[in-house]
């Protein structure tokens, strides 16, 4: 019971998710199965963002970076064995003749994408978390430069076409729950508990010397694995790479997710993407339009993009942190130390939002 | 002058003022002492309205000023010198005094009452062209002091002016604190210690965990046993 | 020598562009710890004020085909107004939070401009002819200099000069230096802080309204990313001059200036597309050797 109680966060989340894409996948139509198998996928990449994010309490902006790295790799070893060597002939021989099994593929991949973050948290973590935030935007932009321009490697701006395309509802799901349950577990851990004490109060956290550097270092590489992943899962799943995907839209898209659902809680990063993702699906049907009766109506373009700006803004004025409020979702039962039961509303909270001058 | 009752404030959950009431009167040197997390700062900073008090209510010259933003209470001659001086590092020494001096429109007197500071703390003529952040740690307090006394304060309020200061140079702070008292500005300071106090103050009043523990004129508290009590907090007749 | 010269000029243009943008940046933190992203889109919408909104390729003139002194005050004045807006309807609220979520939500604040500006003008971009008569080459002291450069370099560092006189000599200036140092002191000596918070908003809006002229006037083109590129150039000039330091702004903005000018120019040939690249990893190393920036300030420790 007590271990059912220890998982109880993770259940409350992964459970519903099931039962949700169970539902789709026996009684929805193949477009809302497309879309939902994208919101996984876009979880997979909140929750990378949330274990660095939302633990650290630095917010960065240059996530996608690691999902470039890995989809362009995946697509480097998985695509196009005909076209492969005209089209990125630049690429080291070995690879550029060869295509390679597509585990490996997407291992390696995400082991790419983890060593970058690796790398260059090196220098970030070291800055303060402002300017950390702004660095992490650096990076997107190197990375976009280059690739953007490294014809021969990356087909500059034109996408890369013809990738296996693997990734179904379920292995997205598969991918988003054992990433929730990784995010869980590093949460929970020594480390994970560190940066969010850190979190709450960097000025003591860094008298307690350089263990700061180390927790948030550790929470950037995890995350950039994760969203390394979530690189390779988008690879796989439109069949397409292209680097305009891996940049401000995408990365406002997610942070707007963490944000509205509540950037400080794991249930807060899968609230979010799922409210947000229902969001935007109707908007986009509004713009196609949908007739009622005889007449067809319809929303201009644009405005689903207006209203999601709206919306976190209204988020952050309002409820700053996010539907969730930091919250996980606990145990409603739970029996604390001193005998008293915590209801659901109750929750121990061990950080005050409101932040005092 | 200052009327605190029953002042209740805080940053979100916690209560750092339960209930404080505190009294100064015109041409008082009233000090605040206790020890750390008493809640003194806090005091200071809701009088003059960076905080906004949750309960109880403060007057100032006969008038309700609780919940007005510092901005405008230092137009009704409300100053606070906060902990750690606080100028303005960047700016030269005579920026500064123009800050302390920008709520006034008088520039006639402001000219004389800038002479006049000037003459008070050497010093600051000395460097008035450099950079503040090149002062010593005495210089800028006094800078802060003459800064604040631009505003033509009726009522300065200090936060531990002898904060982090070597005692010689507590001496000279404490004594131009006494020659602008002299001049009828009234006082009302927040020392952690109850070392130097007794030399300056009119009253005291202690503070322990938000609360006023003792109050008392200076003749009534000659003998000190009572104000340690209250300060340590030991069981006594004094609280 | 010739070549070295015209660089430079280059050179002291953009740095000083940058340098306005970061100056605008930093104040604007300065007095609320915001960094404002929608700085991007204070320049993106200035540009796009010169046409009228369609969605055609190339649109006919709205504020551009007014005379220039009446152009420039239209846009000017807009801008300064939209940046008004968006303090008072976005960032008012939020004022007393920490700076990663008003990071966060001038980022929202951005992306709901942007959506904006591609609801009424469209998302691809288009071409806009002003001041063609600029962008002749002129002759000083027997160089050829371009005409584009001479002007954005002459109204870049005329502007430049203006500001550090209007921050320096004005009192106005001088609270505004004060409370962009230390907002509480600030309000406690009766700097009001609406005002001074209006007037850093301001600021950044005109300057805005300004450099997005210059831009269209080099480039020919509007495109609803215009903005972006120089204000992310200008937050690490920001980052590597010191956050909090206006000293540190402006010199962050000539060094990010600079270097892009060099790089463009002295790069062999098919590097040159990786130019920012460069840029931003210099930045990057900048920031490992001095993790605080080059001028450090009391600011820069967030919690106060």
């Amino acid at each position: 019971m007590r271990i059912f109680e220890r998982l109880f966060p993770v259940l409350a989340l992964v459970i519903p998710l099931a039962g949700v894409v169970w539902t789709i996948d026996q009684f929805g139509s193949a477009s809302v199965e497309r879309v939902a198998t994208e919101a996984l996928i876009r979880l997979v990449f909140a929750i990378g963002l949330y274990i660095f994010a939302g633990n650290s309490g630095i917010v960065s902006f240059g996530h996608m970076t690691f999902c470039a790295i890995a989809a362009y790799a995946t697509a480097w070893q998985t695509c196009c064995a005909m076209l492969k060597p005209i089209t990125m002939s630049g690429l080291p021989a070995f690879i550029r003749d060869n295509t390679f099994p597509l585990l490996p593929a997407a291992l390696t991949s995400i082991a790419l994408a983890g060593v970058v973050a690796f790398t260059s948290g090196l220098i970030l973590m070291r800055l303060s978390s402002l300017s950390a935030s702004i660095s992490t935007l650096a990076l997107m932009f190197i990375l976009n430069v280059i690739y953007s321009n490294w014809t021969t490697v990356t087909m500059g701006s034109s996408t890369i076409v013809g990738l296996p395309v693997y990734v179904t509802i379920w292995i997205a799901l598969g991918c988003a729950v054992l990433v929730i349950v990784i995010a869980y577990l590093y949460q929970v851990s020594r480390w994970g508990l560190m940066l969010r004490a850190a979190r709450e109060d960097e000025v003591a956290a860094q008298a307690s010397g350089t263990s700061l550097y180390w927790s948030r270092l550790i929470a950037f590489t995890l995350s950039g694995f994760v969203a390394g992943l979530a690189g390779v899962l988008f690879a796989h799943f439109m069949g397409t790479v292209s680097i305009a995907n891996f940049f401000l839209n995408h990365t406002f898209l997610i942070v707007a997710m963490l944000v509205i659902g509540g950037m400080q809680s794991l249930a807060g990063a899968v609230v979010g993407v799922t409210f947000i993702s229902v969001v935007i699906e109707l908007f986009r049907r509004a713009e196609v339009g949908f007739s009622v009766g005889s007449t067809q109506i319809s929303i201009p373009a644009g405005s689903q993009e207006l209203i999601l700006a709206g919306i976190m803004l209204l988020i952050l004025i309002f409820r700053k942190a996010g539907i969730m409020g930091g919250k996980e979702l606990r145990w409603p039962w739970s029996v604390r130390d001193d005998g008293t039961v915590v209801g659901v509303g109750q929750v121990r909270l061990a950080h005050s939002a409101d932040s005092h001058r | 002058m200052l009327e605190v009752k029953q002042m209740v404030a805080g940053y979100g959950r916690l209560t750092a003022l339960k209930g404080v009431d505190i009294t100064v009167k015109k041409g008082e040197v009233v000090f605040v002492v206790g020890p750390n997390g008493a809640g003194k700062s806090t005091l200071l900073k809701t009088i003059s309205g960076l905080m906004t008090p949750t309960g109880g209510e403060i007057r100032f010259q006969g008038e309700r000023i609780d919940g007005r933003g510092p901005e405008t209470l230092c137009r009704r001659g409300l100053a606070l010198i906060p902990e750690g001086r606080h100028i303005f590092k960047t700016l030269t020494v005579q920026e500064n005094l123009q800050v302390g001096a920008m709520i006034r429109k008088d520039s006639a007197e402001v000219r004389s009452d800038m002479e006049m500071v000037l003459d008070t703390f050497p010093i600051l003529r000395e460097r008035f062209k450099g950079v503040a952040g090149n002062l010593s740690g005495g210089e800028q307090q006094q800078l802060a002091i003459a800064r604040s006394i631009l505003q033509r304060p009726a009522l300065l309020m200090i936060d531990e002016p002898s904060l982090g200061l070597a005692p010689l140079v507590i001496d000279q702070v404490y004594d131009s604190l006494r020659k602008l008292n002299e001049t009828g500005l009234t006082l009302l300071i927040v020392e952690q210690s109850t070392g130097r106090i007794m030399e300056l103050a009119s009253r005291i009043y202690v503070l322990r965990n938000g609360k006023v523990v003792l109050e008392g004129d200076r003749e009534e508290l000659t003998d000190t046993s009572a104000l340690d009590a209250a300060y340590f907090g030991f069981s006594s007749d004094a609280a | 020598m010739a070549y070295f010269i015209q660089v430079l000029i280059d050179a002291v243009a953009l740095g000083s562009l940058y340098a306005l943008v970061a100056l605008a940046i930093g104040l604007v933190f300065g007095v609320m710890k915001l960094i404002n992203f929608a700085q991007a889109d204070y320049l993106t919408v200035g540009a796009y004020s010169l046409v009228i909104p369609t969605a055609a390729a190339t649109p006919s003139m709205m504020f551009g085909g007014l005379p220039w002194a009446l152009m420039i005050f239209c846009v000017v004045l807009s801008i300064t107004v939209l940046a008004l807006i968006t303090e008072r309807v976005a960032f008012r609220p939020l004022r007393n939070t920490d700076p990663t979520t008003l990071l966060i939500s001038s980022f929202a604040v951005s992306y709901f401009l942007q959506s904006l500006i591609i609801m009424f003008h469209g998302g691809r971009p288009k071409s806009v002819s002003i001041g063609a008569a600029l962008t002749r080459p002129i002759d000083i002291l027997g160089l050829r200099v371009g005409g584009v450069q001479f002007l954005t370099m002459t109204v870049a560092l005329l502007l430049l000069i203006a500001l550090v006189l209007f921050l320096k000599r004005t009192s106005i200036g001088i609270q505004l230096r004060a409370a962009a140092e230390d907002f509480s002191m600030a309000r406690l000596l009766g700097v009001a802080a609406n005002r001074v918070i209006a007037i850093a908003f301001a600021i950044s809006g005109i300057l805005g309204g300004v450099i997005s002229l210059l831009f269209v006037i080099q480039t020919g083109t509007l495109d609803i990313r215009m903005g972006i590129m120089p204000t992310v150039y200008a937050f690490f000039a920001t980052v590597i001059g010191g956050i909090g330091s206006l000293p540190g702004a402006v010199l962050g903005g000539y060094i990010v200036g600079i270097l892009s000018v060099f790089l463009q120019a002295y790069l062999p040939e098919e590097m040159r597309p990786f130019r920012d690249a460069g840029v931003f990893t210099i930045v990057i190393l900048i920031l490992l050797v001095r993790p605080q920036g080059l001028i450090v300030t009391s600011a820069a420790k967030e919690r106060v």
